[in-house]
């Protein structure tokens, strides 16, 4: 529950930061159409964020087509992990299998690196 | 009295002072004395089909066998469809030596067939250039190329020279043969700058060493593994460096990929590098965080603060700062940093794992390499040459010798077509081991008319086209950039290369399955002829590589 909501919390920062942060429109510029995908492994928690030329959209639920997901063996660690935003954490999530890619690595980093632009 | 023609004087000067022998070019009236010389002294021509082959198949020599490559080239066009091989040796810091024709000086100024200015063009992309006007100074001249070409830091030189002095004859005695210097001059940092280099080494937690290409031409494995079996920092060695240690040392963590470089990059907290420059690639050093400490090792000073400032810096060959470094450093072991990246690169590469090891319909080019791979093993040269193909080549491809993996379009040139020159120099240099190169088919379009070449020489590679019918990253990026519905100038057609192949007399295979690729390249590999197999490709399929270039061109 904590992670949907972080996710949905996550969407409306960065929907405002598309209108209102000009680093981080600059930064997504005009890109078509990629969708990063954050989701639990068993599929059940997930939102898909996708940038299609300078625009942010976003659908609820781990079912969705993308080009990259970050998912993540649990819900809890999910919350824990994105909410310190901590690279470290990420990483260190990652050695211990609770956090793979899947697809196109580089647009996790991406997304990762203009989130940062954010918080 | 024993007279000699310039022509052979330089044939002469190449096999007794150099022992160069094998040159690579393509012939031309005004070269044609060189060409006897070439002959009078027993030195193996290649004559291929377009002169930019030749050039970087010279660049090419010097990579795999640490000596200087020589190419020829005649007055004119051959001077002008050699530059792009010489503009991609100069930023590969390649030894070379280029020996190229030109319109006589009797006749400048006169309209001469194939005047041309060449020195003021080929300048910019030399690191030493000139024309000799004496005959009797031919050998004064090759000898101070040679030297300019593997002296510091190596980079490609181009002697000049015109009919005027290879057509004529001159009493031998008047045209002394320098002898071969044998000392090597080394540059040494201070004791305090190594020291300090030490300190921050054995202060280090969580270090990673990257090599690059200086590391290859340093040729120095001795050095380097005492340094890293002592240090115990897990290396990554790139570009022309890449195997000067074996992939396959359990320090290495090539296993992890480009992608798990990056993510170490940024979590390491002592970059050690040496040989390497700092360039897109590695965003200009942006990826390295402010916090993390840095050695830096290079030939060349500049290089040393160059898009980051070291926290300490050592100039000198990167096998004898090594040398010097290692007993100033503590035996460490960071087998549980090396353990901890290595699964977390595991888990940023699941996807690339998992498409490794399953077949796919379309055929994925990361099974691709795979499958190849299985065949060749890591006792084969590899070489890929591409777009997105390279990124599927570097990562997919071990090899446990030196140089046996290379990206040859990832280069700063970033150079297409070079895959081919490559694999055919991999061939020629190491005969008995199998050459193979994954070729995208834009890349296959540029010099595939070598396979002529090959024929004629019995080179025989193994060259794997991963067919996507495109000019792959140049349409996924438009597909970012200016939308799927917009692509300008990056499709390509479903063709038959290997008919091509077969058609000049070497062997062919065509693939579209999975199961398929496996008895294809054993046949391909049986047949002992140049053989091309051409596999059809998911065309949807693109690289991490192909949004960071994407990324690295995006202005607002
Ligand atoms: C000589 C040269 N011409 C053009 C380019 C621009 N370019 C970069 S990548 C690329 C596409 C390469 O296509 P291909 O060889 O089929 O490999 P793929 O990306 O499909 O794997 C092009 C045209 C270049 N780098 N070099």
């Amino acid at each position: 529950m904590r992670f949907t909501l972080l996710l949905f919390i996550l969407y409306h920062i960065l929907k405002r930061a598309v209108k209102k942060n000009a680093a981080f429109r600059s930064y997504i510029g005009a890109i078509h159409n990629v969708r990063v995908m954050i989701k639990t492994a068993d599929g059940k928690r997930g939102r898909v964020f996708i940038f299609d030329r300078g625009g942010l959209k976003s659908r609820s639920g781990a079912t969705h087509p993308y080009d990259v997901a970050i998912v993540w063996s649990d819900p809890g660690t999910a919350f824990r992990v994105l909410s310190s935003q901590s690279d470290e954490q990420q990483f260190l999530a990652a050695a211990a299998g609770k956090m793979k890619i899947d697809g196109m690595a580089f647009f996790a980093q991406w997304f990762n690196d203009g989130v940062k632009l954010v918080m | 009295m024993a007279l000699i023609n310039g022509g052979h004087l330089v044939g002469k000067y190449l096999k007794q002072v150099e022992n160069v022998d094998i040159v690579f070019g393509i012939s031309g009236g005004h070269i044609e004395s060189m060409l006897d010389g070439f002959t009078e002294y027993k030195i193996r021509t290649i004559d291929v089909r377009h002169e930019q082959a030749a050039a970087m198949m010279a660049h090419a020599w010097s990579v795999y066998t640490g000596r200087p490559g020589v190419c020829f080239l005649t007055a004119g066009p051959g001077f002008t469809n050699g530059l792009t091989g010489i503009a991609n040796a100069y930023l590969d810091n390649a030894p070379m030596v280029v020996l190229c024709g030109r319109h006589p000086l009797r006749d400048d100024l006169t309209g001469a067939l194939q005047e041309l200015n060449q020195m003021d063009i080929v300048k910019p992309m030399t690191k030493w250039a000139a024309t000799c006007y004496d005959t009797k100074r031919i050998p004064e001249y090759l000898s101070i190329a040679f030297r300019q070409a593997m002296e510091g830091r190596p980079g490609p030189v181009f002697l000049e020279l015109p009919p005027d002095i290879l057509n004529v004859k001159v009493e031998e005695s008047q045209a002394p043969k320098p002898s071969r210097a044998t000392r090597k001059y080394t540059v040494h940092p201070d004791d305090a700058d190594l020291k300090n280099a030490a300190d921050i080494i054995n202060g280090a937690k969580k270090p990673l060493f990257l090599g690059g290409t200086g590391i290859g031409f340093s040729a120095c494995a001795e050095q380097l593994r005492a340094f890293v079996d002592k240090s115990g920092i897990p290396f990554m060695l790139l570009n022309n460096g890449r195997g000067e240690l074996p992939d396959t040392h359990p320090l290495s963590i090539w296993d992890a990929g480009n992608i798990g470089m990056m993510v170490t990059i940024q979590q390491a907290d002592v970059i050690v590098s040496a040989g390497l420059r700092f360039n897109w690639i590695l965003q200009s050093g942006k990826i390295i965080p402010p916090a993390t400490k840095l050695v830096r090792i290079d030939i060349d000073p500049h290089e040393v603060d160059r898009n980051r400032t070291a926290d300490a810096g050592l100039v000198g060959d990167a096998g004898s700062v090594l040398k010097q470094l290692t007993p100033l450093v503590q035996k460490r072991d960071h087998s549980e940093w090396l353990k901890t990246l290595r699964a977390a690169s595991r888990s940023m590469l699941d996807y690339e794992i998992r498409t490794r090891e399953n077949p796919s319909d379309p055929i994925h080019p990361i099974r691709l390499a795979a499958q190849i791979r299985s065949v060749t093993g890591e006792d084969a040269m590899y070489v890929a040459d591409g777009g997105d193909t390279v990124y599927f080549g570097l990562t997919g491809f071990m090899s446990k010798h030196r140089a046996g993996v290379i990206g040859t379009s990832s280069g700063l040139l970033g150079c297409l077509g070079t895959g081919i020159p490559f694999a055919m120099a991999a061939k020629l240099a190491y005969p008995d081991r199998n050459v193979v190169l994954l070729n995208g088919d834009g890349s296959f379009g540029f010099n595939s008319m070598e396979f002529d070449t090959m024929v004629r020489h019995n080179i025989p590679i193994l060259c794997v086209v991963n067919n996507d019918c495109a000019w792959g990253m140049i349409k996924h990026s438009q597909e970012l950039s200016i939308g799927a519905d917009r692509l300008q100038c990056s499709e390509l057609g479903t063709r038959r290369y290997e008919k091509m192949v077969e058609g000049l007399g070497g062997h062919g295979e065509f693939v579209t399955r999975d199961e398929d690729i496996v008895p294809a390249l054993e046949r391909a590999i049986a047949s002992g002829k140049p053989a091309c197999v051409n596999v059809m490709t998911d065309p949807t399929v693109t690289s991490p590589a192909t949004p960071l270039f994407y990324q690295s061109l995006k202005m607002e």
